[in-house]
């Protein structure tokens, strides 16, 4: 187990934003947490590995297998992040 | 342990039979296993090696397949008889708790930990793996040795050693297995086939190596290695069958016939070895 402190859920966005916006080359204005992924330009299957890979580091966690696969929208990696920080600060 | 003993009552389900032979007089097996009653493989260096130095050695080497630096959480599904919680506290200063579902070994374990001291690092609980719900990512490594034989459910029960290990933690699995898929299929097809599943190996599901890597990785694991532990079961079976044999005198006075039937399921199991059956050490981490 690592911290305590639950990250806030403005900081779990904007980094999960900034994430994906470095990864598929996209400003950060340009993309809303509705945004399905997979559909922005110049995303493709690995370039959303690279960007779970990125959080996964970037917060200290690790996802579930069925929760990676079945992602769509930045909304739904914020929703995971926040799950797993929870389960994993536990 | 996988060679349970045979014809131990009139079991009614193979669970039943594994607790019932476990849960035997625990000065039985005191007569032929080594002093920390270790019932799985030892690990032999030398020719000259007791049996008790090669269980402490393998003990030890557990210990280095885990990465054990010294105060880690263990848990420990089918603790027999505390060998190896009671030594990673001593030796590592591990805080371990030891799961197994019968009594008798853990009022022998309760005594072990009151005379050396162990209170605050070793922990029993009787009951099974999969009755026991752990705290998630409650711990550093979990072991199984030579105890998934004896639950069904192997998916569930990999599932439920991922959820306890902290992530990055270390899972040592060893267990006597089927020598392939092949070898399953032709014994599954014989009449015979429940003497050797359930008389010879203890009630149970005997798999082979392939099945138990697969459970793993399904359930998420990395396989770190596997290693092959065959012919030192075979001399730790050789050490328990000359311990029977000279305890045999004890063994008859405690229950007639007894020693002849430990030297039966004993000799089954040591010429199965590299032609039905291997056994195998299976080391896994929560990791990417």
């Amino acid at each position: 187990m690592t911290s305590s402190t639950a990250v806030p859920s403005a900081d779990i966005i904007r980094t999960v934003t900034e994430v994906v916006a470095e990864i598929l080359g996209r400003p950060v204005d340009g993309l809303s947490p509705d945004a399905d992924l997979r559909g922005v330009e110049g995303a493709d299957s690995i370039k959303v590995v690279r960007i779970i890979a990125k959080i996964e580091q970037a917060f200290d966690i690790e996802l579930e297998d069925e929760e990676i696969f079945g992602v769509n929208t930045i909304g739904e990696v914020v929703a995971l992040v926040e799950k797993a920080t929870a389960r994993e600060r536990a | 342990m996988t060679v349970a003993a045979t014809g131990q009552g009139a079991a009614t389900t193979p669970r039943a039979a594994t607790n019932q032979h476990y849960d035997l007089d625990p000065e039985i097996f005191a007569r032929f296993l080594d002093p920390l009653r270790k019932y799985s493989s030892a690990l032999f260096a030398s020719d000259d090696d007791t049996l008790e130095q090669a269980q402490r050695r393998k003990l030890a080497w557990v210990a280095e397949q885990l990465g054990l630096t010294g105060g880690e959480r263990i848990l420990d599904a089918g603790c027999g008889w505390g060998a190896l919680p009671l030594f990673m506290a001593e030796e590592y200063r591990c805080r371990t708790v030891g799961i197994s579902p019968a009594p008798r070994q853990h009022a022998y374990i309760r005594e072990r930990v009151a005379a050396r001291g162990l209170d605050a690092l070793v922990r029993t609980e009787t009951t099974s793996f999969e009755q026991y719900e752990p705290e998630p990512g409650g711990f550093d490594a979990v072991t199984l040795l030579g105890s998934v034989v004896h639950m069904d459910d192997l998916d569930a029960v990999v599932a439920k050693i991922r959820r306890a290990l902290r992530r990055g933690g270390t899972l040592y699995l060893s267990e006597s297995c089927f020598r392939s898929e092949a070898i399953r299929r032709t014994f599954d097809e014989r009449p015979g086939t429940d003497f050797i599943r359930h008389g010879i190996f203890g009630s149970g599901e005997l798999r082979p190596l392939s099945e138990l890597v697969a459970a793993a990785e399904g359930a998420g694991l990395s396989i770190r290695a596997v290693h092959d532990l065959t012919a030192d079961y075979h001399r730790t079976i050789e050490c328990w069958m000359a311990n029977v044999r000279a305890a045999s005198p004890a063994l008859e006075e405690h229950d007639e016939g007894l020693t002849e039937q430990l030297l039966r399921y004993l000799e089954t199991a040591n010429a199965g070895w590299g032609y039905t059956t291997k056994h195998y050490a299976l080391v896994c981490r929560k990791s990417r």
